[in-house]
């Protein structure tokens, strides 16, 4: 299998923040969450994956091209769902449409009307009567009207009902069923990611904390939530990290079958990407 | 590149009943005798396009602009391309009217006063063009009409002092023999001084970041 995005040791210094030696891939065909708290790097890498920052160090590589020399080719064939609305309020979708016709070769205007219809958008309402809602579905729509091989998703379900973000991962899902897209998933609401996500990548203040399969880190990992006494017992080699909570302690470990053969603890759940991410934030390693 | 050309000219739909009104008010004028304002049309389009770049900043287009193919080139020459269209379109229904005027006023067309008030007003309004355009990729529309105002205040200083103190005959008679290519020159100057702008603004625009 194939890698349709490569970074390799990306680094790039503000004054409060850097991103240090971000290594990751992205295999054809694939879901790659990535998750993190408000401020870790997530949009940042994504923005340097795009060339929307530049004066990084480090090497991305898009569809196997180097993404600051084959700009255009590369972006033909990439849709984007950026963070913060990007479309001018003023536009309609119609708008849209007639203007992305005359940016992408492979842009599919019956494909983009379909998705408007799908999602109950007017094509000749301004953009600035829409809901915040309906102007994420208008720029997912959009994302994907040109039939791209990639999609970089930035935060795309933040804003969205739950009913609507139901319909949007659905319309990611079919997409990469039918045209062997791959995705790069920002997001801060993880449950999402737990069903649609193959691998999983954690970026926290600005490094790669765990990139795993998702199956893997959902299965394999576990919470162990114990007394203080018991903690005491648990060798400092089987776990990642703990948290102290008012009255118990949250273990992490890496392989939860392998401790409740090793321990005699009774409480050690499967973990989510929310425990995840909160244990590996807020917790202590020694 | 047409894409980006479409959505700059998409943008400014909602300006056409305002243009419109003016061009009643401009023909209303001129039907009346009034003073001739065919130059406040075309000075409208540029300042009309101006606001586009607000709503592209706003809405956080730039950014995503450079998501599109060839965005960071394109959507720079759009803008600029969109501009002239504009600046053309606009003082081509002027000058159909102004023709329209002087023939239902006199009865006669005053063809050249009518063209070089007309050229004279495209020049002019490509001369924003070129020094808007740059100061706002670089520092923002904001910024950029704290700048257009220095500079045309500055303009005006400059022109008083020379006025003042200098012998601007001299000048005119040194440039005399140019007097039978004014056309040709005014042509030469205006591409080249929109090309030099374009190419700052594109220089400025590829290294930008978001």
């Amino acid at each position: 299998m194939e890698n349709v995005l490569e970074v390799k040791n990306l680094s790039k210094k503000y004054d409060n923040f850097a991103l240090k030696n971000i290594s990751f891939s992205l295999p054809e065909g694939m879901i790659m969450g990535f998750i993190g708290e408000n401020g870790a790097g997530k949009t940042t890498t994504i923005k340097a994956i795009l060339d929307i920052i530049k004066s990084y160090s480090g090497e991305i590589k898009i569809f196997g091209l180097d993404n600051r020399t084959c700009d255009k080719k590369i972006k033909e064939d990439i849709g984007v769902v950026l963070d913060d609305m990007f479309f001018p309020e003023i536009l309609t979708p119609h708008d849209i449409n007639s203007a992305m016709q005359g940016i992408y070769k492979n842009w599919d205007s019956k494909l983009f009307y379909n998705y408007l219809i799908e999602f109950s958008l007017l094509s000749n309402k301004p953009i600035k009567t829409f809901s915040k809602g309906m102007r994420k579905k208008l720029e997912i729509i959009t994302a994907l009207a040109h039939h791209p091989k990639l999609l970089l998703l930035d935060e795309p379900t933040s804003g969205l009902d739950p009913v609507a973000r139901a319909e949007v991962l659905e319309i990611f899902q079919s997409v990469l069923e039918k045209e062997n897209c791959s995705i790069l998933l920002s997001s801060h609401i993880t449950a999402d990611l737990e069903h649609i996500a193959d691998y999983i990548t954690f970026i926290n203040d600005g490094e790669i904390l765990l990139a795993k399969t998702t199956n893997e880190l959902l299965e394999k990992y576990g919470i162990v939530k114990c007394t203080e006494k018991e903690f005491q017992t648990i060798e400092k080699k089987d776990y990642l990290k703990y948290r102290k909570l008012k009255y118990a302690y949250e273990v992490l470990v890496e392989d939860k079958n392998a401790f409740k053969a090793k321990y005699d603890i009774a409480i050690v759940d499967k973990i989510t990407l929310d425990d995840l991410m909160v244990i590996m934030i807020k917790g202590e390693e020694e | 590149m047409i894409g980006f050309i479409k959505k700059d000219l998409a943008m400014i739909k909602s300006n056409f009943k305002l243009m419109g009104i003016l061009l009643v008010v401009y023909v209303a004028m001129g039907l009346l005798g009034e003073m001739d304002i065919s130059f406040i049309l075309p000075f409208m389009s540029v300042m009309i396009m101006i606001s586009t770049f607000s709503y592209d900043h706003y809405n956080n287009w730039d950014a995503y602009s450079i998501t599109l193919p060839n965005g960071r080139k394109n959507s720079v020459k759009a803008k600029y391309i969109a501009t002239i269209f504009m600046i053309l379109f606009v003082a081509f229904i002027t000058l159909l009217m102004a023709f329209l005027i002087s023939y239902a006023r006199t009865k006669t067309i005053n063809y050249e006063q009518i063209l070089v008030t007309m050229l004279g007003t495209i020049f002019g309004t490509l001369l924003v063009l070129t020094f808007m355009y740059p100061i706002i990729y670089k520092f923002g529309v904001e910024k950029a009409r704290i700048g257009i105002f220095l500079i045309v205040f500055g303009v005006v200083i400059l022109g008083g002092f020379l006025s003042r103190y200098v012998d601007l005959s001299v000048i005119g008679k040194a440039l005399s023999f140019l007097e039978n290519y004014w056309f040709i020159l005014l042509i030469i100057i205006s591409v080249m001084m929109v090309y030099g702008s374009y190419k700052i603004s594109a220089k400025i625009f590829s290294k930008k970041e978001f």
